[in-house]
């Protein structure tokens, strides 16, 4: 009787434990990810996509990351106003691309041919690595599953057993 | 409960504080550039956006063909080409800014996946334990109950 109740209080203890395992510190620890790709990941697809990328994939990404900031569309604009700005009220220098400015489009045409490609370079990386995730989310409920089966055998097996339990009552009181 | 629940629309939840980890790292917590980089997306990819660009277009070429006023870019449209140009020149980098943010996203969702479900595979394992444990017990109670009827059976014999 004694092991019997000293097991009972085991097993809350073990349950509150998870409790507090599973809700706290989730947002500490994602938030010291958040802006750093190059952290330590816990999802097997972003380690695959991070950890585990090509020397091409990194200069995907990082041209990608490049192209798409703050700076880069900074520094765009300022180029632009400083060409049209020399071009029209330039002193001291030649008026190289006068208006319309038929140089700076070819210019602007020629990042844009470049930007098309690497918008597209850095989508594949993305449905990719999509691939992978649904892969690992397939292996995932595949494991789920077999849990949720083992936990469905243990429980019919209890079932059993109290079933035993009742016919045994019922035998002694008939 | 479940009853009660209501399934908020996409305009609801943006004004409010988010509840998944995720969106409040991500939205309720960007850094300004991170939220002009959304509103920007979020301008240039709308039917807004594109309805006013057709008018300005239309307006541009009507203006310049028509004898109206003084043709400040007459045909082939020298000036308007450049304008469009500038255009694709800015959708290109921040179409890549706005993709480095769902990429980003997208990397977040995965670790608190992976968190989650280290945690419900651990809350799994904690049940079948349980459960095993309640057999144990239900075993024992069952065998006690044998003892005892084998007792009876002989103090009867």
């Amino acid at each position: 009787m004694a092991l019997g109740t000293s097991e009972v209080t085991d097993g809350t203890e073990a349950a509150d434990g998870t409790e507090h395992l599973g809700t706290a510190g989730v947002l500490e620890r994602l938030r010291l990810k958040h802006r750093d790709p190059d952290a330590d990941h816990k999802h097997p697809a972003n380690v695959t996509h991070y950890e585990t990328a090509s020397l091409g994939e990194r200069l995907a990404d990082r041209l990608s990351g490049l192209m798409g900031s703050w700076p880069f569309i900074i520094v765009q604009s300022l180029l632009m106003v400083v060409w049209v700005y020399l071009n029209v009220w330039g002193i001291f220098v030649a008026h190289w691309d006068p208006y319309p400015f038929i140089l700076l489009n070819l210019a602007l045409s020629f990042q844009a041919t470049y930007a098309g490609p690497i918008v597209l370079l850095a989508g594949n990386r993305q449905s990719k690595k999509d691939r992978i995730t649904l892969e690992h989310a397939a292996d995932e409920s595949d494991k789920g599953e077999e849990q949720i089966n083992r936990i469905l055998v243990e429980i019919k097996k209890n079932t059993a057993l109290t079933v035993q339990i009742l016919n045994e009552l019922e035998a002694e009181t008939a | 409960m479940s009853d009660d629940a209501v399934i908020p629309t996409g305009r609801e939840v943006v004004a409010a504080q988010h509840k998944h980890p995720v969106n409040v790292l991500f939205h309720d917590e960007a850094t300004t550039g991170e939220r002009v980089a959304d509103k920007v997306a979020t301008s240039i990819g709308s039917w807004w956006f594109l309805g006013i660009q057709s008018v300005f277009i239309a307006i541009w070429i009507s203006l310049n063909v028509l004898m109206v006023i003084n043709h400040w870019d007459p045909y082939p449209f020298i000036l308007l080409n450049l304008a469009f140009t500038i255009q694709a020149a800015y959708t290109g980098p921040v179409l890549l800014l706005s993709g480095n943010r769902q990429a980003q996203k997208d990397r977040l969702r995965l670790e608190h996946t992976a968190e989650v479900a280290e945690t419900s595979e651990r809350a799994t394992i904690d049940i079948l334990q349980e459960i095993e444990r309640n057999t144990e017990a239900t075993l024992k109670v069952l065998q006690h109950l044998k003892k005892r009827r084998d007792a009876s059976l002989q103090a009867r014999a």
